[in-house]
C-alpha cells in the first residue's frame, strides 16, 4: 500500500489530463485549461511547455477574437505528431485509418468485401497489415504511431481481447490481436488492441458525437445484426467477460418469431434486423447492406406500402427492444448507427410509440433517441480514441520509446498538484505495468 | 414544468373577412425544444406561423415573448425579437453565392462599402457551429446546391441573427431519404444549441424523430399540445383528424364551443 501518489505520478496524471482536454476538445486557451482543469496558471504553463517540447500541442494565436485586448495563446493538439491506426473489420468493408491526435483523419485505405471475400482470420489481417503499411509508410514526417485497435463485429473476451464469436464470418476464439501484430511493420511495436463494434461505437459517440455531456448512454449499431455499447455513470459496461450489450439477441418474440443465426427463436436482431425489414420488404433478404435497407426506406417515402408495412413492423419490435432497455438502463440517450440510423429515421413514430407504451414513464420520461452524429465513421474513431488511451494516461512515457524519430522528451518541471476535475472515462489502469515491448494486452482497458 | 417558455401564444384568434381562421389558440415553445406543429391541410398552421412572423396582425389573443407582452405588426418586429422563419420556398436568390444570400438585406458595411470578408467569417462561423459539412464553398452560387443544402443555407441564415425562435415550415418535403436525414439533424443541433424551434411537418416519421412535444391542430383550434415521450403514433393521427383522442384534444367538437 503506497502513502499517495508521487509527484512524478501526479505530473503525469495532470499531463494526460490536459492533453485529453484539447485532444476532445480541440484548441482551448490556457486560462480556459486553467478553470476546466482546476490547476493554477503556473502549473498549466509548466504542463503545456512539457507538452509543446514533446512535440504533442502548439501553442498559437487564435483566429478570431472579436475582443479587445491581447488575444489569450490557445493550446492546439497537434495531429502529425502522434497518431494512431485504427482497423475495422466491418460487414461491408475493410477498413484502416491513420488519425492524429485531436481526432483527425490523416489518411485512409478501405476496400469492399465481395461475396467470395476471405473468412480467414489470417486473410483477414493480411489485408489490414497491407493497408496499414500503407497509410504509416505515407503518414507525416515526425510522427509515430502510438496504438493500434482493431473492431470486429463479434463478442470479444476481457481482458485478453479474443474474439470469441463473430456470427457473420464463422470465427470462433481467434486470436486477431496476435495476428495482427505480427504482420504489422511498426518502428515501435505497440500492443493491438481488439474490442466490439458497438462498445467502440458508444466510445466515440459519448467523447466526440452526440453524446458528449451524457453519462447514461447507449449506441445501438445495426449492420445484420444489433449490437449495443452500454455507457453507465460514465463508464462502458463490460460485464464478467466483456460481454455484455448483446441486445441483439435479447428474446422479443418467443413463440412464433423469427430463427435468428444463434439458434434461439425471436431475438430481437431476428425481428428487426436487416434480413427481417428487406424480407418484410419483399426484397432478397440476401443483399444485405447499407444500400439495401436506404432503398426500402427510400421506397416507403415514396408511397410504396409494402415498404412502408415493413419499416412499421421492424419499428415496432425496435422499439420493443429499446423499452426494455429504457426500463433497465434508464438512459438519458440512445444514439442509433450503421443501418439503424436509416430504419430509425424511416420508423421512428412506430419506434417512439411503442417505447411509450412499454417503458415506465419515469424511465421514458427525459429519453431522447438520436441518430449518430458521427455516422459511418463512428466505429473508427470509437477504435483511435481506444487506441489512444495509452497516450492519453501517460503521454512522455507512451512518447519516450519513440523519441529518436521525432522531437526529445523533456524531463522538466514536476509540480505537486493534482488536477481536479478529470474528465469522463479516464483511461488510468494506475496498477499496470505501461507494457511497451511487442507485448499483446486487448481489450477496452480504458473505462475508468 | 415551471420554465419560462420563449414564445407563449393565448386565446389567439385570427378572420380573414368572414372566415375565422384560428379560433383561441395556445402554443408555447421552449429553448432547448422542438416543437412539432402538425394538421391537416387548412388548419391553421401557416396563419398561425405567419401570425407569429408579423405577415398577419392577429385579431385577439396574448403574444409574450420570453415571458413579456409583445406587440408584432411586421416581421421586422419579429426579427427584432428574434424570430425568424423558414419557409418552404426558402426565398433564397439563385443568381447570389451562399454568403450574400445570408446577408441578403442585412448586409454588413464598413463605411460605404460592403463588409465581405466580415460576412464570410460569420457565415462559415454559423455554419460550423451547426456542424454543417456538406457544403464545399461560401462563394457557390445558390443555383448550383442541392435541395438538403439549399435547405441547410435557409436555416443557417435564419440562426445567424441571433434569433431565439426558428420556425421551419416542411423543411423535409421534397428532400430524398440522406438529405432528410441532414436537415433532421440539423433541426435538433438548432435546439441543442439552446433555440426553441417549431417544427411543421407532415412526415410523422419526422416528427417523431426530432421533436420534443407536438401541437396539433384541428380547424383552427389546437386541439392538444403534448410531450413527443407521452403519446403514440395512432394518438396524433387521431387529435390531427378529428381533435381528439380519448382523453386528449378538444373535448367537443368543433362545430360546438373551443376546449
Amino acid at each position: 500500500m503506497k502513502a499517495g501518489p508521487s509527484q512524478e505520478e501526479i505530473r503525469q496524471h495532470n499531463l494526460g489530463a490536459l492533453l485529453r482536454h484539447v485532444h476532445l476538445g480541440g484548441p482551448t486557451s490556457r486560462a480556459d485549461l486553467a478553470t476546466r482543469m482546476g490547476l493554477n496558471r503556473s502549473t498549466i504553463l509548466a504542463l503545456v511547455n512539457d507538452l509543446t517540447a514533446a512535440g504533442l500541442v502548439r501553442e498559437e494565436l487564435p483566429q478570431v477574437t472579436g475582443r479587445a485586448g491581447r488575444p489569450s495563446l490557445v493550446v492546439r493538439p497537434v495531429a502529425t505528431r502522434a497518431h494512431v491506426l485504427a482497423l475495422d473489420v466491418g460487414v461491408e468493408r475493410l477498413t484502416a485509418a491513420l488519425i492524429g491526435l485531436g481526432g483527425v483523419f490523416l489518411d485512409r485505405r478501405e476496400c469492399a468485401w465481395s461475396p467470395e471475400r476471405p473468412q480467414d482470420p489470417a486473410e483477414v489481417a493480411d489485408i489490414l497489415a497491407e493497408y496499414a503499411d500503407d497509410v504509416l509508410s505515407a503518414a507525416p514526417a515526425g510522427g509515430s504511431c502510438v496504438g493500434v485497435a482493431v473492431a470486429v463485429r463479434g463478442i470479444v473476451r476481457h481482458p485478453d481481447g479474443l474474439v470469441s464469436l463473430t456470427p457473420n464470418m464463422g470465427w470462433k476464439d481467434v486470436d486477431l490481436a496476435a495476428e495482427l501484430s505480427g504482420r504489422l511493420h511498426l518502428d515501435v511495436p505497440v500492443p493491438v488492441l481488439v474490442a466490439n463494434e458497438a462498445n467502440l461505437g458508444a466510445l466515440a459517440e459519448h467523447r466526440r458525437g452526440g453524446g458528449r455531456g451524457s453519462q447514461n448512454l447507449i449506441y445501438l449499431h445495426g449492420e445484420i445484426g444489433i449490437g449495443a455499447g452500454i455507457v453507465v455513470d460514465g463508464e462502458l459496461l463490460r460485464g464478467g467477460r466483456g460481454y455484455a450489450g448483446e441486445i441483439g439477441h435479447i428474446t422479443v418474440n418467443p413463440h412464433r418469431g423469427r430463427p435468428c443465426g444463434c439458434g434461439a427463436h425471436g431475438c430481437l436482431e431476428a425481428e428487426a434486423g436487416e434480413r427481417a425489414l428487406l424480407e418484410a420488404a419483399g426484397r432478397d433478404p440476401r443483399v444485405t447492406g447499407a444500400g439495401a435497407v436506404r432503398a426500402v426506406v427510400t421506397a416507403a417515402d415514396l408511397g410504396d406500402v409494402t415498404a412502408r408495412a415493413a419499416l412499421h413492423r421492424v419499428g415496432d419490435w425496435l422499439g420493443i427492444g429499446i423499452g426494455t432497455l429504457a426500463n433497465l438502463f434508464n438512459p438519458d440517450l440512445i444514439v442509433f448507427g450503421g443501418t439503424l440510423r436509416d430504419v430509425y429515421l424511416g420508423s421512428a413514430a412506430q419506434v417512439r410509440s411503442r417505447v411509450n407504451t412499454s417503458a415506465l414513464f419515469a424511465c421514458r420520461e427525459h429519453l431522447r433517441l438520436r441518430v449518430s452524429e458521427l455516422g459511418g465513421d463512428a466505429i473508427l474513431i470509437g477504435a483511435a480514441e481506444l487506441a489512444f488511451s495509452e497516450l492519453l494516461a501517460r503521454p512522455l512515457e507512451t512518447l519516450s520509446p519513440h523519441a529518436e524519430e521525432g522531437a526529445p522528451i523533456p524531463r522538466g518541471s514536476r509540480r505537486g498538484q493534482l488536477a481536479v476535475n478529470p474528465l469522463p472515462l479516464e483511461p488510468a489502469d494506475h496498477g499496470n505495468d505501461p507494457g511497451h515491448g511487442p507485448g499483446v494486452r486487448a481489450g477496452l482497458g480504458l473505462d475508468r | 414544468m415551471t420554465r419560462t417558455p420563449i414564445l407563449e401564444l393565448r386565446g389567439i384568434d385570427k378572420s380573414f373577412g368572414a372566415v375565422q381562421v384560428l379560433h383561441d389558440v395556445a402554443l408555447s415553445a421552449y429553448a432547448g425544444e422542438v416543437t412539432a406543429l402538425v394538421g391537416d391541410n387548412g388548419a391553421g398552421k401557416s396563419t398561425l406561423v405567419k401570425c407569429i412572423g408579423g405577415i398577419h396582425p392577429i385579431d385577439a389573443g396574448d403574444y409574450l415573448f420570453e415571458g413579456r407582452p409583445v406587440q408584432v405588426h411586421s416581421p421586422r418586429d419579429a426579427a427584432e425579437l428574434g424570430v425568424e422563419i423558414v419557409y418552404q420556398d426558402l426565398a433564397l436568390c439563385d443568381n447570389l453565392d451562399i454568403v450574400q444570400n445570408m446577408f441578403l438585406g442585412r448586409e454588413k458595411r464598413r463605411g460605404a462599402f460592403l463588409d465581405d470578408s466580415t460576412m464570410e467569417e460569420m457565415a462559415a462561423a454559423t455554419l460550423k457551429g451547426l456542424s454543417v459539412r456538406t457544403v464545399k464553398s461560401l462563394r457557390q452560387k445558390v443555383s448550383s446546391l442541392s435541395g438538403g443544402q439549399r435547405q441547410t443555407v435557409a436555416i443557417a441564415k435564419a440562426v445567424l441573427w441571433n434569433s431565439k425562435l426558428v420556425i421551419l415550415d416542411e423543411p423535409t418535403a421534397a428532400l430524398g431519404v440522406a438529405q432528410t436525414a441532414q436537415v433532421l439533424e440539423l433541426v435538433r443541433r438548432l435546439a441543442d444549441n439552446g433555440l426553441a424551434v417549431v417544427l411543421i411537418s407532415h412526415n410523422m416519421n419526422d416528427v417523431f424523430a426530432v421533436s420534443d412535444r407536438i401541437a396539433a391542430l384541428y380547424l383552427g383550434r389546437m386541439a392538444a399540445q403534448v410531450t413527443t415521450s407521452d403519446v403514440t403514433h395512432a394518438q396524433v393521427v387521431e387529435l390531427i383528424t378529428s381533435g381528439r383522442s380519448g382523453d386528449l384534444g378538444l373535448t367537443t367538437t368543433a362545430n360546438g364551443a373551443a376546449a
